[in-house]
């Protein structure tokens, strides 16, 4: 996101009271650890350094390896991975659907394995490498599971289909993708309200016989 | 979710000692502990990643004493070969959980401290024993449909959800724990307690205690085991009844069972007075029916959950016919 | 349509954004200086707000605002004018006052520089209340229910004639509440681009009717109003209205002079965007020995809430569906202290065809019929409600068709006599109907000088793959290949179109776009002299004629013939179902549904629109639920963990199969709805394939496995 102070809307008073800064500087219990005085504390907010210290004690550095660019961020503990993905590298293909581990629609790989970044935390994804939706097609050619399902329609609105698409790709290299109710079994994970299930089953039978590499 | 702060733990000691501190919690796979901090069910102020240490190992022993570490995955479990071979039933019960996604996440020490899945414990706005000490059950009286029918109490009717933890009670299998004051063992069946006058209390680990990991010891059960789970949907859905059956039969007889039932009470539901029936008996469906029998002695429903009394029975013959080889 | 034929046709025009992870659906813009909006919602039923405790969510990290009815900025369109009276009823009005109609209502707003922080510091926002006494039960006050228009009562020919059949029965039937629960979560992004003029992203089935809705409310000229809404991540009926969320949003963005994004939650998507409602009904029905129908009653109560009457007519179906020369029907609603109802996939007909398709199984038992062959036998050849023709009915032909592919012949018309692998095995069916409608709308065509064509209409696309369709159509007109064809929807300031719903967009803004592009194709052939030719080179003749591009819009609207026929599209649904005997558990083994509705413009789409269909109606049969613990007034169940939707594991290969002929009136494409139909007719489908596989009739929903739990007594006999 960018530096609030730069933003203004047009034909609005531009000064903004924000006051929660401030607000916030002046409750932080993390404060004590900085071992502020009271009077430091509401001078630092109105220089509004209090950014700067929720940087350094609420934030944590972190290093993610997303689709095979590296990314050096500074979070909450609290914020997910899906949260992550989304809000702050605006790479919006992985899905919020429950935010619960309930649906499947944040379905990423990291180090190759399927998981619900919606329940992992990004401080724990640190290191690691992450593939999402974004990362499959290897520039304007298609990965064969993205080409089998748009050939199988695999879908309709579209929403669960990142979700579906990583499960299905992890299905196969899984070994889980040897017959059509193994496939049904091991697809379970992802919800498609939209109902596109037997679609996707037989768009991941036609890559699991082709001959394409996975 | 409240704002908290992470570390990580390097060795086991350094997360023992971080635990001790209230408001401390060890973070493993996530796929629980997350889901209650969104929820505000539990707002630590610290969380200790477990992830770095090294407890995910499967191996076997020379006695054939399967060890699992408690970080080991569910999936990595369900998937080993010494687990299919050996303990087939512990992968069957495992692979009848959650999502392959969430059992690639969730470890065996989070299977077992998983907290309940009751509707009531959940909402933050309804009472709660278990969430809020001297809240009231919402359950009792309310909607009762997935709660216990065997060993509840008058504070909680809740149910553990886990299916791993059904396959283990049968399967006698220990829990080591790892403590300021050392090592010790628990015997599965002892773990997960039942509600009482605590169902705050979900086990008998105490409080800085972290697991470490299980054992299984060595039987003769793998040809002739059965994880039998019953649900609303035929996937991704938590038990309404699920039974773990495991048969050493030797010509048509049973010499050994073991037996335990997930859906019904606070804790796996280990079968004692069933497996001792069953012991001599024919593997046939009239025995099978017979211990079923013994099995429900003492069940008690709730206004929703009546139909467990026929169902848990219903769920353990059929477990019970498949482990045989009847079906 | 075998698996062959299915992956041929085109594939969706959308689709590579799709799988791509690039289309982008209302929660993923990020205009700058945006920030979060989260609600906070009521915990008690009914009562008012005493007090509202904002303090320490104002003083948490990165909150900029927390809006409640106490700060809240008069919002326009909700004030009543001076000397009248509050309307008795009408939408809820956000933070309009203190009162609590329902749980979960939204009583404040918070607004924070970050997702976290605004959901943490909604969580500190705590209200105390004067809670009343609530009514939450259907139940208990069916008693209490009104009819929403008149006395409720329709009657052809004799009330009550069923009673006087030779052979009758009478049998009530209960659906429970239904979420829509689309994958993709409600959200908006609120932006004011002036104090006047206001840009959203928001979920929602028509970009123009929330145009209309967001000016209505907050007194804005339309024209001020730009409303995108380009991916749906499904909808079902739940985006057909601006929410109170939506309102909040604009609201907050108002406030913090920011733009604001506020996604609703899970459990919020059970309380906030409407549902099914639960109703119950109770069908009389009677017919001669030899299957002719006498009469039927069809008697139904539904829930709404206190402040809207939702009215959804579920006995309409009873009316129209057969040849029968008496009818009589009762319809009524009953307000409860819950959020308003709305329109969900196959509305009213899909809850009204669960008791007649029930009740017409039934019947075929105690007459010891065939149920396909008591459908022929009064097979209506006019509306019976209307007398007037048919514009297309191809039923009959329907029937056959699903019959052979399930193999209904394997079918043993006593109930539980086969069995397969220790599960007894069943066969069932049931027809649905609704209504073929086709409404105004506008598009533009446009040929440009490199030979793209660029059709645009501010339709949605909720997931049946309108631009698909659209562009289907607009191919076959103008002669050029689909990839030289873009489609824009989804924007508010494109030509006219509908809100898409009641399964009419093909057939209303198919014939916008067939309109617009005959016209624009005669354009060119007026250009090109001489009649032009079937088949022009539009490049070359813009070039010759110097011109950058060539434009044409065409607005359409139903024809007379909506007056003259009775339209309707037809389904048929097909069941095989495993039950396993002692455990109550129900597997679809197959599923097979014939659609008779017209021609089939885009036949891979099409397919999975049926399919899709299929799957929402096995999961009203067999899983969803939404239950209240009415002690609190409160869902139990608002996750995906407990309010079940069909996985995969749940659901076989399904056969979508086509009657495929056009009808000759509707629209010039001879096409009609699917979206309704596909799931009409479903439920009592798999309730009718339960009951021949057992022998047990479920007639509430859904059919869980501690309904049939215990039977194991059926097998041994
Ligand atoms: C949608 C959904 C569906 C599910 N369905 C099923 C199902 O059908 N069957 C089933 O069995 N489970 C199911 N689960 C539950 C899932 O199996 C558990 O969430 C998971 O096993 C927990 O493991 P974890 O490693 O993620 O634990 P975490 O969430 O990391 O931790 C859970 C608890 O265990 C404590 N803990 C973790 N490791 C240790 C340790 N080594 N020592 C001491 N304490 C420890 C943590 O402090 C925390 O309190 C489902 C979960 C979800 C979200
Ligand atoms: S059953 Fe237990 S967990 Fe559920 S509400 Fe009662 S006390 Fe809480
Ligand atoms: S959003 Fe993660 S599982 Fe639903
Ligand atoms: S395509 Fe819409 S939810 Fe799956």
């Amino acid at each position: 996101m960018e530096d609030e102070k730069d933003y203004a809307l047009p034909g609005f008073d531009t000064e903004a009271k924000d006051n929660s800064r401030r607000n916030f500087l002046k409750q932080s219990t993390l404060l004590t650890a900085v071992a502020l005085t009271p009077g430091t504390a509401i001078k630092a907010a109105d220089m509004r350094l209090d950014e700067k210290i929720a940087e350094a004690f609420e934030k944590m550095p972190i290093k993610l390896e997303v689709n095979g660019v590296a990314h050096s961020l500074s979070v909450e503990p609290r914020a997910t991975l899906l949260d992550i993905l989304r809000e702050q590298l605006d790479l919006t293909g992985t899905k919020k659907g429950c935010d619960h581990g309930q649906c499947g629609a944040c379905t990423v790989h990291i180090d190759g394995h399927r998981v619900n970044s919606c329940l992992t935390l990004g401080v724990m994804a640190s290191g690691k490498k992450i593939t999402t939706i974004e990362g499959l097609a290897k520039g304007d050619e298609l990965h064969p599971m993205q080409e089998a399902f748009l050939k199988h329609d695999g879908f309709q609105c579209g929403y669960c289909t990142p979700g579906q698409i990583m499960s299905a790709v992890a299905c196969i290299r899984e070994g889980h993708a040897n017959s059509e109710m193994e496939i049904r079994e091991y697809m379970s994970g992802n919800i498609c309200r939209c109902g596109a299930y037997p679609n996707i089953v037989n768009a991941i039978q036609e890559v699991k016989e082709g001959a394409q590499a996975v | 979710m409240k704002a908290f702060q992470y570390t990580r733990a390097t060795t086991q000691q350094s997360a023992i000692d971080a635990i001790a501190k209230p408001g401390t919690k060890i973070i493993a796979g996530g796929t629980n502990l997350i889901d209650l901090m969104k929820r505000g069910v539990i707002a630590p102020d610290k969380l200790v990643d477990i992830n770095q240490l090294p407890l995910n190992s499967i191996s076997v022993n020379k006695l054939g004493h399967l060890h699992i570490g408690a970080l080991a995955l569910n999936s990595a479990v369900a998937e080993a070969n010494l687990v299919k071979d050996l303990q087939p039933l512990l992968a069957m019960a495992l692979n009848a959980g959650a999502s392959p996604q969430l059992r690639n996440m969730a470890t065996v020490g989070g299977n077992m401290m998983q907290r309940t899945r009751c509707a009531y414990f959940y909402d933050t706005t309804m009472p709660c024993n278990k969430r809020e000490p001297g809240s009231g059950c919402g359950a009792i009286g309310g909607y009762s449909r997935m709660h216990a029918i065997f060993g509840a109490s008058d504070k909680c009717i809740a149910v553990h959800p886990s299916d791993m933890c059904v396959a283990l009670a049968a399967l006698d299998a220990t829990v080591t724990v790892s403590g300021r004051k050392g090592q010790r063992l628990i015997p599965f069946t002892e773990f997960h307690r039942l509600p009482g006058e605590h169902p705050e209390m979900d086990n008998t680990l105490a409080p800085g205690e972290l697991i470490t990991g299980i054992s299984i010891p060595h039987n003769n059960f793998a040809k002739n085991s059965y994880y039998l789970k019953i649900r609303d949907r035929q996937s991704y859905a938590f038990a309404l009844t699920s039974v773990a059956a495991a048969l050493e039969i030797s010509n048509g007889t049973i010499k050994q069972a073991r037996l335990a039932m997930g859906g019904v009470a606070h804790k796996p539901w280990r079968l004692f007075d069933a497996e001792k029936a069953l012991v001599g008996k024919p593997a046939t469906e009239e025995s099978f029916k017979q211990v079923a029998e013994i099995a429900m002695q003492g069940a008690k429903a709730y206004e929703y959950n009546k139909f467990k009394l026929k169902l848990a029975p219903a769920t353990l013959v059929e477990a019970l016919k498949h482990a045989a080889g009847l079906v | 349509m075998t698996n062959d034929t299915m992956t041929k046709g085109m594939s969706r025009i959308d689709g590579r954004l799709k799988v791509t992870g690039a289309a982008r659906y209302s929660a993923e813009f990020t205009p700058a200086g945006m920030v979060y909006a989260v609600l906070v919602g009521s915990t008690i039923t009914k009562g008012t707000i005493r007090s509202i405790d904002t303090k320490a969510a104002e003083k948490a990290p990165g909150v900029l605002a927390v809006i409640t009815h106490i700060n809240s900025p008069k919002i326009a369109g909700y004030q009543v004018e001076p000397g009248k009276q509050e309307p008795a009823k009408g939408t809820y009005k956000l933070f309009y006052n203190n009162k609590i109609l329902f749980n979960g209502q939204p009583i404040a707003v918070v607004i924070a520089n970050t997702f976290e922080r605004a959901q943490y510091a909604a969580s500190l926002v705590k209200a105390q209340y004067n809670a009343e006494t609530y009514q939450t039960k259907l139940a208990d006050n069916t008693a209490k229910a009104f009819a929403p228009e008149g006395d409720g009562k329709k009657t052809r020919g004799i009330a009550d004639a069923w009673k006087t059949a030779p052979v009758k029965l009478e049998q009530e039937y209960i659906i429970p509440s239904e979420s829509h629960s689309p994958m993709e979560l409600h959200a908006i992004i609120a932006k004011w681009d002036a104090p006047d003029k206001l840009t959203v992203w928001t979920k929602t089935q028509g970009v123009q009717d929330t145009q209309d809705g967001i000016a209505n409310i907050f007194k804005l000229p339309k024209a001020n109003i730009q409303v995108n809404s380009k991916f749906v991540g499904g909808a079902f009926g739940s985006a057909l209205q601006v929410w109170p969320h939506e309102v909040a949003a604009i609201l907050a963005a108002q406030v913090v002079k920011r733009p604001v994004k506020l996604v609703l939650g899970r459990a919020d998507m059970f309380t906030s965007v409407g549902y099914r409602p639960n109703t119950w009904q109770k069908i009389g029905i009677g017919a001669t020995t030899d299957g002719k129908l006498v009469g039927i009653t069809h008697e139904a109560a539904g829930q709404t809430s206190t402040y809207e009457d939702f009215n959804e007519d579920p006995v309409g179906v009873s009316r129209s569906t057969y040849a029968c020369p008496n009818v009589n029907t009762v319809y009524k609603i009953s307000p409860l202290d819950i959020g308003s109802p709305t329109w969900m996939r196959g509305p009213g007909e899909a809850t009204g065809a669960f008791a007649l398709e029930s009740a017409l199984d039934e019947l075929a038992y105690a007459l010891n019929i065939d149920p396909i062959e008591l459908r022929i036998i009064n097979n209506a050849e006019t509306d019976p409600d209307s007398g007037k023709p048919f514009s297309s009915k191809y039923l009959k032909e329907a029937y056959k068709l699903g019959a052979d592919s399930i193999g209904w012949s394997d079918r043993k018309a006593k109930p539980a006599s086969l069995s397969k692998n220790g599960w007894l095995v069943g066969y069932g069916m049931g027809v649905g109907m609704f209504g073929a409608y086709r409404d105004k709308a506008s598009a533009k065509a446009i040929m440009m000088a490199n030979g793209t064509l660029i059709i645009q209409t501010a339709v949605s696309d909720i997931g049946p793959g309108t631009g698909t369709a659209m562009v289907t159509i607009a191919s076959d007109i103008m002669g050029i290949p689909a990839d030289r064809i873009r489609f824009d929807m989804g924007d508010s300031s494109l030509p006219q179109a509908p809100s898409q719903g009641g399964s009419s967009t093909t057939a209303t803004v198919g014939s916008a776009v067939y309109q617009a592009c005959t016209d624009l194709k005669e354009s060119f052939q007026k250009l090109i002299g001489n009649g032009g030719t079937d088949k022009p080179d539009y490049v070359e003749v813009l070039k010759k004629n110097d011109l950058p591009k060539l434009e044409v819009t065409a607005a359409v609207s139903g024809g007379p013939e909506m007056e003259k026929y009775a339209m309707y599209s037809w389904s048929v649904h097909f069941i095989k179902v495993l039950v396993h005997p002692a455990t109550g558990v129900v597997k679809v083994d197959k599923a097979v549904c014939v659609a008779d509705s017209g021609h089939i413009v885009s036949p891979k789409t099409a397919r999975s629109q049926i399919v899709g269909g299929a799957i929402g109606g096995i999961g009203m049969a067999l899983m969803e639920e939404v239950i209240i613990d009415h002690r609190y007034g409160r869902l139990v169940n608002n996750s995906f963990a407990d309010y079940h939707l069909p996985v995969n594991a749940d659901i076989p290969q399904i056969e979508a199969l086509f009657v495929n002929k056009p009808d000759p009136y509707l629209n010039p494409m001879g096409a009609k709805g699917m979206g309704e139909i596909a799931l009409i007719g479903m439920a009592a489908a798999v309730a009718n394939a339960v009951f021949n596989a057992t022998g047990k009739r479920i007639r509430e929903l859904p059919i869980t496995p501690d309904k049939l739990v215990g039977m194991e007594d059926l097998l041994e006999s």
